[in-house]
């Protein structure tokens, strides 16, 4: 349960040990903000800045910028400059950027200059200030990595070029599209930024603490370090679901492949695996679709999963799932092997991204028993599926109640897979992707399941693996999926 | 008919539901024209609804393993059908009657989010029931042994977003009818005059069709809905009051038109499902509604089209000019007939008549404007 922070709804509540209300530390700050030298450098600014105060009484001046790549790179600012944090007096802030130059203590101190010095860590309750500084460090590099710092770069630069396009608001729905990727992406960059700084700031408070001899302030300086230490360790977790789509709740779809009982019944352990996960994380869990197997099992069947990330922990378990064990429906008692095809598609909260669905491309079917139907019969069955005639893609439900509540379900089912479907094809345009289209829907094997000759489930992307699979089989997943998201994030060796 | 029951069901029925059958025979019988009933102006007081299982206070309490017990019987006797229903009348088949199993599990118990905890239930652990376990034995056994309507054992059904209460003597509304709120929906999306009109629902029955257009029209709009069965005035007044349309809802007790007179020329739309099976095929009707359902929401007369057609001349006139009407069928060949006849005898008062298909592409439902 711990794994699962409620996360992006804290990020502008929870921030990271701004000081803590002391008259002194404000002083101190304020002397290293003296030093502060404005930037000559113009900058586009795109929007008025709203200011949102801060427990601490600082305020942070929430500009939304629009710089185009040279600047980025060549921006020059005084080793000094400590970027948003200003006194609520009102002392103009030139600019406040976030992929400025790196920040530095007065004496130098950079941030990737800590993690290059290697500077041991210990344990949060024995460290001494240095370690705790190298752990945040770390953290503040992983956070970068697993949010793709560099791709976010070039993403804000090619939306900030958009934004500035004076046609732009032609298109609203685009134009409002851009200009939330656009906030949301300087959200995310600023948040880093600011634990960059603030490191730095405590480094730079704690040496002069210790140059005036002034113990108490030290000692609060370690604390905020100590506070910081955590908060960042908690934030690497939530930057592995910095994805736009992660925080939406999502469908999960299992099918069976090829070889009957067996595997049908392998589909249905598999979405029970599912279930209890999505149970167990006080996900709401609806069963969409479900086409059960002649003897045994599923031969298909859709969940919805209902809750904060669900798309974003989810997503880790596309793929084709493998089982190895003595099947219970071969009377000789042979050992089989059986595949089940796991896709899992966000449900967009967002309605303007929606792939828009023309009405007169849908066919609309409804089963029902033969017979003229109408009043000469009574039936509970009101399955709809919906095709799209287009793409080809479907979508069933027949776990509601009323037809039109399956309708409005099947359509959400299929709103979803045509949102995937587009997704998927913009980032092919957007070159950002190199996953197949089948990649993305159904994906590679992915996880072997083996109950005999030996037990055991391994994940062959990550070569995680566990020896105990009915704790799996439970819906344990937490350590599969946390795996793979950080390795597919932390092994991008372009950030 | 009632001879083909068994004894034990009968005591299950309603009285009502046997009163409106012999009531009807008469009718069924009569050559051309409906047979107007003098309008009953109060309702009697001892149709009492039945409240629904799902809505039913839980005071019961039995054991989850009792509860799996009893779910695993359940399961099994719907597994012992097969296809025999499907084979003999078009009914159910052992998938759809395993899904009512859990849907009546769901209506029973207080919280639902425990029935996941059935597959392995913790020992001792207790649920709250809506119905005693022991009626939950006898209502499956209804249900399966003597083909008793899932509707009227959970005493719902849900239709479009709605789930309206049901019981014997009031007919289980039909996915089909769905669509004329959907057709009306359409229209007074771009009609004020249709949106911010009278409506009448003829034969309303549960009220399914009244409350779903109430749901759709604008503030000023208005529904009176009519039914001839006391018992469907009675039901179908609290499933308007459940979905809080009082005001917007009102339900006359009478024979189609004739408690109407005061909004004659006025209304803006006329929509209704009446009975509308042949006669002679009511015998051979699926198990669940030949034996359960009233006669007199079913029998149309000799072909089927005595109300119908009552209903298209009568609309004519009731209609305010431009107001709309939407009749549902027996399909094709009535669709058909009544088109023919509306486009002969009534062309002067209606036009734009059409035979609008249903979900399986069968002409479902026939529709026009007053001129
Ligand atoms: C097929 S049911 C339709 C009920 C409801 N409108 C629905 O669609 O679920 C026909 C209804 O017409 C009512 N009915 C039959 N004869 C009637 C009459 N002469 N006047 C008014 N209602 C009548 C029946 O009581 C029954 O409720």
């Amino acid at each position: 349960m711990g794994f699962f922070p409620n996360l992006m709804k804290t990020l502008y509540s929870r921030s990271l040990s701004l000081p803590q209300n002391s008259r002194r530390r404000n002083q101190k700050l304020s002397l290293l903000i003296s030093s502060f030298t404005e930037s000559n450098k113009t900058l586009i600014v795109q929007t008025t800045n709203s200011q949102s105060t801060i427990r601490s009484g600082f305020r942070v001046l929430k500009h939304t910028l629009a710089f185009s790549s040279s600047e980025i790179q060549t921006m020059k600012v005084p080793a000094s400059f400590h970027g948003l944090l200003v006194p609520s007096t009102g002392v103009r802030c030139g600019f406040c950027s976030l992929a400025a130059t790196e920040p530095r203590t007065s004496d130098g101190l950079t941030v990737n200059g800590i993690v290059a010095g290697r500077w041991p860590i210990l344990d949060e309750n024995e460290g001494d200030w240095k370690s705790h500084a190298a752990a945040i460090a770390q953290s503040i590099q992983l956070i970068k990595k697993r949010l793709q710092w560099k791709k976010m770069i070039v993403r804000l630069e090619m939306l900030s070029a958009e934004l500035n396009k004076a046609d732009l608001w032609d298109d609203p729905v685009h134009a409002g599209k851009i200009s939330r990727e656009h906030g949301s992406l300087m959200g995310k960059m600023k948040e880093v930024n600011r634990y960059e700084r603030e490191l730095l700031e405590h480094i730079d408070m704690l040496k002069l603490a210790r140059e005036e001899n002034d113990g108490e302030l030290e000692s609060e300086s370690l604390r905020a370090l100590l506070m910081m230490r955590s908060s960042v360790k908690e934030k690497e977790l939530e930057a592995l679901l910095a994805g736009e789509q992660d925080s939406c709740s999502c469908f999960i779809e299992v099918q069976a492949g090829a070889g009957g009982t067996e595997s049908m019944d392998w589909a249905a352990m598999v979405m029970s695996m599912y279930k209890s996960w999505a149970e167990c994380h006080r996900y709401g869990v609806t069963v969409v679709d479900e086409m059960p197997g002649e003897i045994a099992g599923i031969k298909r069947a859709t969940i919805k999963v209902d809750g904060e990330y669900a798309f974003g922990y989810a997503k880790a378990e596309v793929g084709v799932h493998r089982l190895v064990r003595i099947s219970p429906f071969d009377s000789a008692n042979r050992r089989h092997t059986s595949f089940a095809a796991v896709a899992v598609t966000p449900i967009l909260g967002d309605t303007s991204s929606h792939f828009q669905i023309n009405e007169s491309d849908l066919r609309i079917e409804r089963f029902r028993a033969g017979g003229p139907g109408g009043q000469h019969a009574n039936t509970t069955e009101s399955a709809v599926r919906i095709v799209h005639i287009p793409t080809g893609v479907t979508a069933t439900c027949q776990n509601e109640r009323s037809q039109h509540q399956n309708k409005a379900m099947a359509m959400a089912v299929l709103q979803s897979r045509l949102d995937q479907l587009e997704m998927t094809r913009q980032a092919q345009l957007n070159a950002q992707h190199t996953q197949s289209l089948t990649e993305i829907s159904w994906g590679n094997q992915i996880r072997t399941y083996v109950l005999h000759p030996y037990r055991m489930v391994k994940d062959l992307r990550t070569n995680y693996e566990v020896s105990d699979p009915d704790s799996v089989l439970e819906g344990d997943l937490d350590g599969f999926i946390l795996s793979f998201l950080s390795a597919s994030l932390d092994k991008d060796k372009d950030n | 008919m009632n001879s083909s029951l068994p004894r034990t069901i009968l005591s299950t029925i309603s009285p009502y539901s046997l009163a409106f059958k012999r009531q009807k025979l008469p009718i069924s019988t009569r050559v051309s024209g409906p047979v107007s009933f003098p309008s009953i102006s109060s309702i009697p007081s001892s149709q009492k609804p039945r409240i629904p299982l799902f809505l039913r206070p839980p005071i019961f309490t039995t054991s989850l393993s009792d509860l799996q017990k009893w779910q695993q019987w359940a399961n099994n006797l719907a597994l012992s059908v097969g296809s025999k229903f499907v084979d003999s009348d078009n009914g159910p088949d052992t998938n759809i009657l395993c899904r009512e199993v859990k849907w009546l599990l769901e209506d029973a118990v207080e919280d639902k989010s425990i029935l996941c905890q059935l597959v392995s239930p913790e020992n001792g652990k207790l649920v709250k029931l809506r119905a005693d376990l022991d009626e939950l034995y006898c209502l499956w056994k209804q249900r399966i042994e003597e083909r008793r309507p899932f509707q009227y054992i959970v005493g719902c059904e849900h239709w479009r977003d709605l789930v309206l209460s049901v019981q014997e003597g009031v007919l289980i509304p039909r996915p089909e009818t769905e669509l004329i709120v959907d057709l009306v929906s359409g229209l007074v999306l771009e009609e004020e005059g249709l949106r911010e009109g009278i409506w009448a629902d003829l034969g309303t029955g549960s009220g399914a069709i009244a409350i779903g257009l109430a749901r759709i029209l604008g503030d000023g709009g208005r529904v009176i809905a009519t039914d001839l069965s006391p018992i469907a005035v009675s039901i179908a007044a609290f499933n308007v009051k459940r979905y809080d349309l009082q005001d917007k809802v009102e339900i006359r007790q009478g024979s189609w038109f004739e408690p109407l007179e005061d909004v004659k020329g006025e209304l803006a739309g006329v929509v209704s499902n009446p009975p509308y099976i042949p006669s002679s095929q009511i015998v051979g009707l699926q198990a669940e509604v030949g034996r359960y359902e009233p006669r007199l929401a079913l029998d149309g007369g000799e072909n089927g089209m005595d109300d119908l057609l009552h209903l298209c001349e009568a609309a004519a006139l009731m209609l305010k000019p431009g107001g709309f009407f939407a009749f549902e069928t027996n399909g094709e060949k009535q669709s058909k007939f009544l088109l023919d006849f509306m486009t002969q005898k009534l062309a002067t008062n209606v036009h734009n008549l059409e035979a609008i298909s249903d979900f399986c592409g069968i002409k479902r439902f026939v529709t026009g404007f007053r001129r």
